[in-house]
């Protein structure tokens, strides 16, 4: 999976998780925009559904089961605290 | 004024993802809370949140498993009997009705097992062994248990998962959150709730404006003639349009009128529908119509104007989107859904359309068509008229005025919660609120029939008093609503006269009307300045009950109320 196509697929994860946010609280659709973590807007239940909503796309996009939840999520080194970390994470999984 | 919305949601999972996509996106607005997730007995005797009565309702959303143990059991294939587990449904129910009296309304989910569940397979389905013909027993039983209550509506879960597809359900979201249901499912969810809120809130469309070629036939008319137009037969397209036109006819049943609004010469079109052996629907099917080649917009407005409905109470359906792109923005409130262009998916579209949904059907939905001929045929009486007064008075017009009773109390809630440009309050009250209302010390609501030489247009008018001062001798005409149905004949100045009477003989000296203006209550405002009542205030009115108010020579009034009651300053609700 290209850069872009799997920066798409967080930005469509991020449209679907907005929907359960207050407008003052949305995730801008940006690389720097931090998902998980310090900083983070999404409260753990946030986070999950995040997760395995971007599982289901990337799973679709690819036509294969993709496991993002079996990291630690909200650790050091989570792939999921930025967009940009996020997007090379899936770029790279979907390849595998 | 409606009152703003509060959802309170109880469930035995984790239900907060549903309760944050409706205060978010589908409900804007909304206040929502949530009861902590896990065994929903506590949770519905505790009540909904807050002290005032009846001021949240509520989602109550239960997995069958949890909630009825013989079911669990027969989930994992133990014995059961069913008997135990109906049981448990009418404990259940019992529970709900009890939580459900101090709620407005409870919206409740029908119980559902995961799709993959597959029971007995072959066998599941038969009675004594089955899971799945349990599950249909369980929530039939509790839909019977909960029949008398009106303000329970049980929503039908299972479409909701068959809409949402094999992605819906997700037991990685059961494992991680403790809610299996995925977005797909959630809009689908928030959709039926935001759909019953609208109906319960008097909000559901009332008129589908249809266009004509290419809509509900195929082909131009205009170019091909009507016999050559593409419609029922052996064509599958052909037999697309039939049924769409079948679907519209059966809105109708609904007590949702048609309209067409269509770029066409007016005779060629209509000719078509009169002659055309195919067509489902025929001129008498129309409340009105706009054939012409003006802008679709302004014929739009024009008619919603003759059917004395506003934009909010409209949908509009054609098949260009550059058409309905202008009707979208020129007639702000109107519903334009998306179409398809597949002639083949038209039926599915219309279908699937949520925003007809109303918490009563009554006599008078069921009868608006014929309700709408006798209004063509009125309308034609009046155009051969030689005056206005003329024509009224050959209409023979009858009002019969009733208290509120257990009769007329569904109609009575659904005029009550629809009417917006013929009333001076455009109040909201649940059912069991207005009927609460009606039976308080010191109140009146009479109810208003409507009858006249072409038909009966049914209780289409509704006056509610309050009297208090000294000794009640002061009556506040609290409610004063009538039909758009009935508009231009004058009832409500007969109605008017009715309230006055009543006062007279309940002990009032004085009757108050404090009109509140609205964006869209003009006409009823209008009526109270030309009235003859006396000006006190801004939109204040008071007349002395001493004196009788007209009561227009074409308008019987017969029923109870019509003569003095021995009560003084206290009516209430007739059973």
């Amino acid at each position: 999976m290209d850069h872009e196509q799997a920066l798409r697929l967080v930005y469509e994860t991020i449209d679907v998780v907005n929907q359960q946010l207050p407008a003052s609280k949305r995730l801008p659709k940006s690389p720097s925009t931090v998902i998980a973590g310090p900083g983070g807007a999404l409260d753990s239940l946030g986070v999950v559904t995040f997760v395995i909503t971007l599982e289901d796309k990337v799973g679709e996009a690819v036509g294969a089961s993709v496991q993002l939840l079996e990291r630690d999520v909200l650790g050091e080194g989570s792939p999921l605290t930025t967009v940009a970390a996020l997007t090379e994470f899936v770029a790279a999984a979907g390849q595998s | 004024m409606s009152q703003p919305e509060r959802l309170f949601f109880i469930a035995d999972f984790n239900i907060e993802t549903l309760a944050r996509y409706v205060a978010n996106s589908a409900l804007v607005g909304c206040e929502t809370a949530v009861a902590p997730s896990g065994p929903v007995m506590p949770s519905l005797a505790a009540g909904p949140p807050g002290e005032g009565r009846a001021e949240w309702s509520a989602v109550v959303w239960t997995r069958p498993e949890a909630v009825i143990e013989t079911f669990r059991r027969a989930l994992a294939f133990e014995a059961i009997k069913e008997h135990d587990a109906l049981e448990e449904v009418r404990v259940y129910a019992a529970a709900i009705a009890q939580f459900a009296s101090r709620a407005r309304y409870v919206l409740l989910p029908t119980w559902v097992v995961p799709p993959f569940e597959r029971g007995w397979g072959m066998l599941d389905y038969r009675p004594g062994v089955g899971i799945t013909h349990l599950l249909a027993r369980m929530n039939l039983a509790l839909a019977d248990a909960l029949r008398d209550h009106p303000t329970v509506f049980q929503l039908d879960a299972g479409r909701w998962l068959s809409a949402a597809g094999p992605r819906g359900w997700s037991q990685k979201l059961w494992y991680a959150t403790k809610s299996p249901f995925a977005q797909a499912v959630i809009e689908q969810v928030a959709a039926d709730i935001v759909a019953a809120v609208n109906g319960i809130a008097g909000r559901a469309r009332r008129v589908v404006v249809v266009d004509l070629d290419d809509v509900l036939w195929g082909g131009l008319v205009g170019e091909v003639g009507w016999t050559a137009l593409n419609l029922g037969g052996h064509d599958h397209v052909g037999e697309a349009f039939a049924d769409f036109q079948r679907g519209l006819k059966a809105l109708t049943a609904r007590g949702v009128q048609l309209a067409i609004v269509s770029k066409n010469d007016e005779a060629t079109a209509l000719e078509a529908i009169d002659r055309h052996p195919e067509m489902q629907l025929r001129r008498g099917d129309f409340a009105a119509w706009r054939i012409n080649w003006e802008d679709k917009a302004q014929n739009v407005v024009a008619l919603l104007e003759e059917l004395n409905l506003g934009a909010e109470s409209a949908v509009f359906i054609d098949d260009s989107a550059i058409e309905r792109a202008r009707v979208r923005d020129a007639v702000p409130g109107i519903l334009v859904p998306d179409w398809p262009d597949d002639p083949t998916r038209f039926r599915e579209a219309l279908s699937s359309l949520r925003c007809f949904d109303s918490p009563f059907l009554t006599a008078e939905d069921r009868g608006r068509t014929t309700m709408l001929a006798a209004e063509r045929a009125r309308r034609s009486g009046l155009a051969a008229a030689a005056n206005l007064e003329d024509w009224l008075q050959t209409l023979d017009i009858k009002l019969h005025v009733e208290p509120l009773s257990g009769v007329n109390l569904d109609r009575a809630t659904q005029l009550f919660n629809k009417t917006n440009q013929m009333t001076i309050a455009t109040r909201r009250l649940t059912k069991p609120e207005l009927e609460a209302w009606a039976a308080a010390l010191g109140h009146s609501l009479l109810t208003f029939r409507v009858a006249d030489r072409f038909g009966d247009s049914g209780l289409t008018g509704i006056v509610g008093l309050r009297f208090d001062g000294p000794d009640g001798t002061v009556a506040h005409l609290v409610d004063f609503l009538w039909s758009c149905r009935v508009a231009g004949r004058n009832v409500e100045d007969a109605m008017l006269n009715v309230a006055v009477t009543h006062c007279r003989a309940h002990g009032a000296s004085t009757l108050r009307v404090e009109v509140t203006p609205t964006a869209r209550n003009k006409p009823c405002v209008d009526f109270f300045q030309r009235s003859g009542l006396r000006p006190v205030g801004d939109h204040v009115f008071e007349w002395d009950t001493s004196q009788p108010y007209r009561c227009p020579p074409w308008v019987t009034v017969t029923g109870e109320t019509a003569r003095p009651s021995t009560s003084s300053g206290r009516a209430g609700l007739a059973h």
